[in-house]
């Protein structure tokens, strides 16, 4: 550690941008490079060789001996063309909506409550997260338990309320299975929603709330009028990436119900999943990956384009 | 009104809504603990019996202790989740500090490299993994799934840390060379020990992150013995379907770990949280 010494300590003196800032230079990426190799070797070159399988008949004979023909766009077409591929990007988009409505809707009331200050707030509030830090495995299995058809506890709840006359194996029937697994997923969301729009509910400054109730505004008028125009743009950060992590669940699903009954809840990275690893067409299951990276893409570009729009703004 | 209000006095009736959602979010932990402690008939009662009364540990000694593929997996798990950590903090530690501290030609182009990694489902990565490791011999091994797992959790150990490193003054650095350090012991010996909390947190998340992860877990383990716990506990789930308390008792085995990490380091993990998501 210290046999470099004598030759760094007049570098030392040599302002950051002046000259023999080379030989500085190759030292400082050598702090970036064993990250950047590692990222080029497990995600950009995953991310392209899914590229060039989806434009090639990979499957079952010929992915080990790197002999699959070059078939173009086929892959995409079989892909499109197929009803379960339209299926299960219907499926994806209930599935998102459905869960993002309530994860937001929820999670903001709860950052709501959680930005007042009472005695507690810090332990009950780093309680909410345990849902969240679950593996997705466990809450899923747990879920699958509670809407069990048979002696599940929501069976019983919804019984003893009276708004069930017999038992639902809800996630054997094709037309409950999806709102099951939207439930489980709504539940792990809650907490993301939450502390990600607290923040925002923090940076509202006090002063505003005093002058909207000085002019007689009642908590309703000002939650209208001062907390929801001030809140759009982090809301709308956090439901874009709502989307993105939301659009990509495979683990909750898969677990539940295994994207059944009968392609119930196929969501898109199951389908993908299944293509490739239950039926091995690699190049059909890639083009299929890429499709369902589309959305994400588009997603992810309007957050980029928020969060640049933001802070130039700002 | 109501902010000022409440910033008075404390509001005793907010705690106590709040304890009450808290626990009924919630619920579904405790269902879990509470059907891993029943016998079988206790689990099938009607009306359910909400407190296990009195608490028996048989599904815990079929499902987990009796279950020589259940164990072997919670340890495959701890070694995955322990070597996802440190590849993280060594890929990531020196990266988060390139980024914050010197001025690097790139550094954009890098930081929307890890922003693209958060965006991808891991299914894009599976497939190729899958037939990269098929091809090199790797599936079915920890370095498999350490080197899959790290692919997720670096981007966000990278974006976690950045804002520690910032936070470093630069006259210390000027300091340590003058004292004689390079670049590179400066980091080591002056800089790292002044982030640790930021590597904790990291450390934190790159672990339970690797304990629960799940679709690299069963694409690509097909050995019932490298398989880590989340694959186990699913593959349970196939096999032993009905037996609620046994599934229960494996779930809050794989659970548990997290749940105590979780308890006794909550705060870097609130804070972490907060910085890897909103941050950029």
């Amino acid at each position: 550690m210290t046999e470099a010494r004598d030759h760094v300590v007049p570098r030392r003196l040599i302002e950051k941008p002046a000259g023999g800032a080379r030989l500085r230079n190759l030292g400082q990426y050598l702090f970036l490079a064993p990250a950047l190799v590692f990222m080029l070797l497990t995600m950009v070159y995953p991310v392209l060789s899914n590229l060039r399988m989806s434009v090639y008949d990979v499957n079952v004979a010929t992915f080990l001996s790197n002999s699959a023909p070059f078939v173009g766009l086929d892959n995409y077409v079989k892909v499109v063309s197929d009803p379960a591929f339209q299926n299960a990007f219907r499926l994806s988009v209930y599935f998102t909506i459905g869960s993002l409505v309530f994860q937001f809707t929820i999670g903001f009331a709860l950052a709501l409550l959680f930005n007042r200050s009472f005695p507690g707030n810090g332990l009950l509030r780093a309680l909410m997260l345990l849902g969240w830090m679950l593996p997705t495995v466990v809450s899923a299995s747990i879920f699958r338990w509670m809407f069990d058809g048979g002696n599940g506890i929501i069976n019983f709840l919804f019984e003893s309320l009276g708004l069930l006359d017999a038992p639902r194996h809800w996630l054997i029937e094709p037309n409950t299975a999806l709102i099951g697994t939207i439930v489980a997923n709504i539940w792990v969301g809650i907490p993301f929603n939450m502390i990600l729009l607290l923040p925002g509910l923090q940076s509202i400054p006090d002063s505003l709330y005093e002058a909207a109730s000085i002019d007689g505004a009642t908590p309703w008028q000002s939650f209208r009028r001062v907390t929801l125009p001030l809140m759009r743009p982090v809301a709308l950060s956090v439901l874009l990436l709502g989307f993105i992590y939301t659009f990509k669940v495979f683990d909750i699903v898969y677990v539940m119900t295994r994207g059944g009954p009968v392609n119930a809840t196929t969501v898109l990275p199951i389908y993908v999943y299944q293509l490739a690893f239950n039926f091995f067409r690699f190049g059909d299951g890639a083009a299929a990956a890429v499709l369902l990276l589309l959305p994400l893409s588009i997603v992810a570009v309007g957050y980029l384009w928020l969060s640049q729009h933001e802070e130039s703004s700002s | 009104m109501n902010a000022s209000r409440s910033n008075r006095r404390p509001g005793w009736g907010w705690t106590v809504l709040s304890t009450i959602i808290v626990i009924g979010y919630l619920f579904p932990v405790y269902w879990m603990a509470a059907t891993s402690l029943k016998t079988n008939a206790a689990v099938y009662a009607s009306p359910p019996q909400i407190v296990p009364w009195p608490p028996i540990f048989k599904a815990y000694v079929d499902a987990v202790i009796n279950n020589p593929l259940a164990l072997r997996s919670i340890l495959n798990s701890a070694i995955v989740g322990t070597g996802t950590m440190l590849l993280t903090l060594v890929l990531a530690s020196p990266a988060a500090y390139a980024l914050a501290r010197l001025n690097l030609r790139g550094a954009t182009l890098f930081m929307l490299l890890l922003l693209i990694t958060q965006l991808l489902p891991a299914i894009i990565i599976a497939t190729p993994l899958f037939v990269l490791f098929s091809r090199i011999e790797l599936v079915n091994s920890y370095p498999a799934l350490i080197l899959a797992d790290t692919t997720f959790t670096l981007p966000f150990a990278v974006i976690v840390l950045r804002p520690f490193f910032l936070t470093v003054p630069t006259e210390l650095e000027a300091a340590a060379k003058i004292d004689g350090c390079n670049q590179f012991s400066a980091f080591w010996r002056v800089i790292l020990p002044l982030v640790q909390p930021g590597l904790i947190t990291v450390a934190v998340f790159a672990f339970l992150m690797g304990w629960g992860e799940f679709l690299f877990a069963i694409t690509l383990t097909t050995n019932e013995t490298i398989q880590p716990a989340t694959a186990a506990l699913n593959k349970f789930i196939g096999q032993y379907g009905t037996q609620w308390n046994n599934l229960m008792a494996l779930s809050t085995t794989v659970a548990l770990p997290i749940i105590i990490v979780f308890a006794s380091l909550q705060r870097y993990i609130v804070g972490g949280l907060t910085a890897g998501s909103v941050k950029q």
